[in-house]
């Protein structure tokens, strides 16, 4: 294997790293939000928004690992 | 019909070509399809079109400062040369780039100093603000010649919207009503803004200009200084450098300055990748699915990849619409973040 299939490997399991780390992240946040709109229904408006925003900021992590990864791909 | 089964011989030959280059360029296939459909051009273009010339601005030590209407006129006058139709590389280094081994000097001075020409994302942000202002400028029109009249038609889209980024963005995310009316001017300019790029990036043929990384950082440095300006408008010069503590005791200094200094440019450079990934990953994906067709090199894949690729479409006019609101209620939620709780005399009436 010579460097661009390390390159390619490390790319490949980059993101399926990333992409299992999105899901941890996300995943109980928007459980939360959903919970914590079945509870009080008044407020699920302001907790959808927070929700997006964390949402957004998680997310924004793991974009800088998948633009990493596509480096590493298009080396 | 027999459009259709040309189309697919072209494409297959195209698959075939590609594969012809030898393993370790494999890279290169994916780079060029970066580069030609995402990637910024010289010129208009709508597919493979070519619509308009636009003009090369170009600044060099050596040279100065040449200006070319078009691409033949650069061509003609022979000072540069084109490498592979996009970047501008110096005549008399053109050979050695060419053959693929540039020596050092080659390296470092092949490239003009400071290309500043006008290119197809500056042209789809140009198209962007001709339309934002045609339809802005008509709204304004219709509100002062029919002053006592309910809003119709454009103007009560245009109104709605606007009023969604003014309350449900702005006024919540900012501690006086006085200091989030001050800026919607900014926040509605930016989300619409964003918008009319991602939208005109969806288009057929269309580039998204806010997939390029020069677009979005542009559009982050305008939030850094919206944000730090505000904060130091409002709370005070004291108050800015109050923050930089980030709250803990004074002792903690050593730690926490520089880490509220380094999150002052880690925000608006969250800004900057979040955008600009959003933006390019769509289409980097619906590339990928068509991409499978060749993959497979058989006709019974492209249901399936077209079906995933509308698929994917509609999801990315749903992510165009969402980037955009993240990008100005994220930029809000900072600047009031900066503002922190000096500015709080009619927080009341905020509410």
């Amino acid at each position: 294997m010579d460097s661009h299939g390390l390159a390619w490997l490390a790319a490949g399991l980059g993101v399926g790293i990333t992409v299992f780390g999105v899901g941890t992240g996300i995943g109980p946040l928007v459980a939360a939000a959903l919970e914590a709109g079945a509870r009080q229904p008044e407020t699920a408006k302001d907790a959808r928004t927070t929700m997006i925003i964390g949402a957004a900021l998680i997310e924004g992590v793991a974009l800088f690992a998948m633009v990493i990864c596509i480096l590493l791909a298009t080396k | 019909m027999s459009n259709d089964s040309t189309t697919t011989q072209a494409g297959i030959a195209t698959a075939h070509s590609t594969e012809a280059q030898p393993a370790a360029q494999g890279g290169s296939v994916f780079k060029e399809i970066f580069d030609s459909s995402l990637g910024d051009h010289h010129g208009f273009y709508l597919f493979h079109y070519h619509l308009l010339d636009l003009p090369y601005i170009v600044y060099d030590r050596d040279s100065g400062l040449s200006c070319y209407t078009s691409k033949q006129e650069l061509l003609n006058t022979g000072v540069y040369e084109l490498h592979h139709g996009h970047p501008i590389v110096k005549a008399r280094y053109e050979a050695q780039i060419h053959a693929g081994k540039p020596d050092k000097e080659a390296l470092s001075f092949a490239h003009p100093t400071f290309d500043a020409s006008v290119t197809n994302l500056v042209a789809y942000q140009w198209l962007a603000m001709l339309f934002l202002g045609a339809a802005f400028f008509t709204a304004a029109r219709k509100y002062k010649n029919n002053i006592m009249k309910a809003p119709s038609g454009f103007q009560n889209a245009l109104e709605a919207m606007v009023v969604f980024v003014r309350d449900d963005m702005v006024r919540p995310n900012m501690p006086t009503v006085k200091i989030a009316d001050s800026l919607t001017g900014y926040f509605v300019a930016l989300f619409f803004f964003i918008l009319t790029l991602n939208y005109l990036g969806l288009l057929p043929g269309g580039h998204p200009a806010a997939g390029a990384i020069g677009t979005t950082t542009a559009l982050a440095v305008t939030a850094f200084f919206v944000v730090n300006i505000t904060a130091l408008r409002v709370a005070g010069v004291k108050a800015w450098f109050h923050h930089l503590l980030g709250g803990a005791p004074w002792w903690l200094f050593p730690i926490m300055v520089p880490i509220e200094i380094v999150g002052l440019f880690t925000k608006p450079f969250a800004l900057t990748v979040r955008l600009f990934a959003n933006m390019s990953a769509g289409h980097i994906v619906i590339f990928s699915l068509i991409g499978l067709i060749f993959f497979f090199k058989t006709l019974w894949v492209a249901p399936v990849s077209i079906g995933f690729v509308v698929f994917i479409y509609f999801l990315e006019t749903l992510v165009a619409l969402l980037q955009a609101y993240i990008f100005t209620v994220l930029t809000a939620v900072f600047v009031g973040l900066a503002i922190g709780d000096h500015a709080h005399e009619d927080h009341a009436a905020a509410h």
